[in-house]
């Protein structure tokens, strides 16, 4: 073993040493007694370090964290603008989409579409200028426009998602469906139910994520 | 179904308000996450700091574009977000000046079955700086450029961290 040769090895291991200076460590590692064993000690500990298993918290910290997640709702925020043309090719309305994503608050018969502030833009999307409201029916055309775009990309990818997801995809949409399709007939008999109100809003833009993330997961394997 | 088959579906139905969906990936990721938190940060602060993970991870949701595997995403997130931590209880740079203990005599073999479980024990015994620098490249595949910028440290100190992470913990595992 020579200090020299074992100061590198983790560099060998790692790819990191020039080619003179690996020939020169392989001679060396020919010929030595220990440091061949020292490598494949090192090369252990390297290939097993990333699936370590982790160890969980004393406590349990779900309900912590559950207890955050409703005030904790953020989506993309936007507003209708010239700045928000789309790249030519792109298969759906992605302004449209990121416009109808806001987040919705009822309002009497309409909802305001509430844009709170700069959130993280997935990848490939286009960036958006500060937020705005907008008040808008439930039958806003753009919503609508983005849900039939993003069913149109889940319709025509839904081969490349694992059939599990497809499945889960496809039941949560018609549950949301059929809970759009209740609060809607609902609020035709008490129109001025906020409730119901918030209700249909929280499941429109349920849907929308989950066309969204459907989406993008399609377009991550196209 | 694998497990990133079960996240990937998870992910659809948490990012459309699926609590019990998000339990599920919550369940699945917590312990690394927690270890992560362990490593980075100091023990009181790794509850807190994992709570903060989930949230905004729940939060990020809809970025997810599975282009990777959630786990990878998620310890992106978490690591990002520990290190804005450390930043602000001023931890980021005295890790790497108070662990210059010598290097004792290196032991081996460290040939064992339970190889995985017993590493990650003897990561809580390395000094600090290198025991940061081990868990950042081997344990989450940073590169040693992208450590050097997270840590403020040169990426010539960070080589040298890891190479002496790796022989302390093969001299704590043959123990």
């Amino acid at each position: 073993m020579s200090d020299q040769f074992t100061q590198q090895l983790s560099a060998y291991l790692d790819g990191e040493l020039a080619a003179p200076a690996r020939a020169r460590l392989d001679a060396h590692l020919s010929g030595c007694a220990e440091c061949p064993a020292l490598l494949a000690d090192l090369r252990a500990i390297v290939a097993a370090a990333p699936h370590y298993p982790g160890r969980a918290p004393e406590r349990d910290l779900w309900q912590g964290i559950e207890a955050r997640l409703e005030g904790a709702v953020v989506v993309p925020i936007a507003r209708n603008s010239p700045r928000a043309a789309q790249p030519s090719g792109r298969r759906f309305g992605w302004t449209q989409l990121i416009a109808a994503s806001l987040v919705m608050t009822a309002v009497g018969g309409g909802a305001a579409w509430l844009a709170l502030r700069h959130a993280p833009q997935p990848p490939g999307l286009v960036a958006l200028p500060p937020a705005e409201v907008k008040t808008v029916a439930f039958a806003d055309a753009r919503y609508d426009a983005a849900v039939r775009d993003l069913e149109q990309v889940l319709a025509a990818g839904r081969g490349k998602l694992d059939t599990a997801t497809v499945r889960t995809v496809e039941e949560s949409l018609r549950k949301i469906d059929t809970a759009i399709a209740e609060a809607r007939a609902a609020i035709q008999r008490d129109p001025s139910n906020a409730y119901l109100s918030r209700q249909i809003a929280a499941n429109m833009r349920r849907k929308l994520n989950l066309l969204r993330v459907a989406a993008n997961a399609i377009a991550a394997r196209t | 179904m694998t497990e990133a088959d079960s996240d990937h579906a998870d992910v659809a139905l948490a990012a459309a308000g699926d609590h019990d969906a998000f339990e599920r990936l919550y369940r699945r990721h917590v312990a690394r996450v927690t270890s992560l938190a362990r490593w980075m940060l100091d023990a009181g602060e790794a509850d807190d700091a994992v709570q903060e993970v989930f949230i905004r991870v729940w939060q990020k949701l809809h970025t997810f574009a599975g282009q990777s595997a959630f786990g990878t995403w998620l310890h992106r997130v978490a690591v990002n977000l520990f290190l804005r931590r450390r930043q602000a209880l001023g931890l980021a740079r005295k890790r790497h000046t108070a662990d210059e203990e010598p290097l004792l005599s290196i032991a081996g073999p460290v040939d064992r079955p339970d190889l995985r479980v017993a590493i990650e024990r003897a990561v809580d015994l390395l000094p600090r700086g290198a025991r940061e620098v081990f868990v950042l490249h081997d344990m989450e595949g940073y590169k040693h450029e992208e450590i050097a910028q997270m840590l403020e440290v040169d990426a010539g100190t960070s080589r040298s961290q890891l190479h002496r992470a790796r022989l302390l913990l093969r001299q704590q595992l043959a123990t």
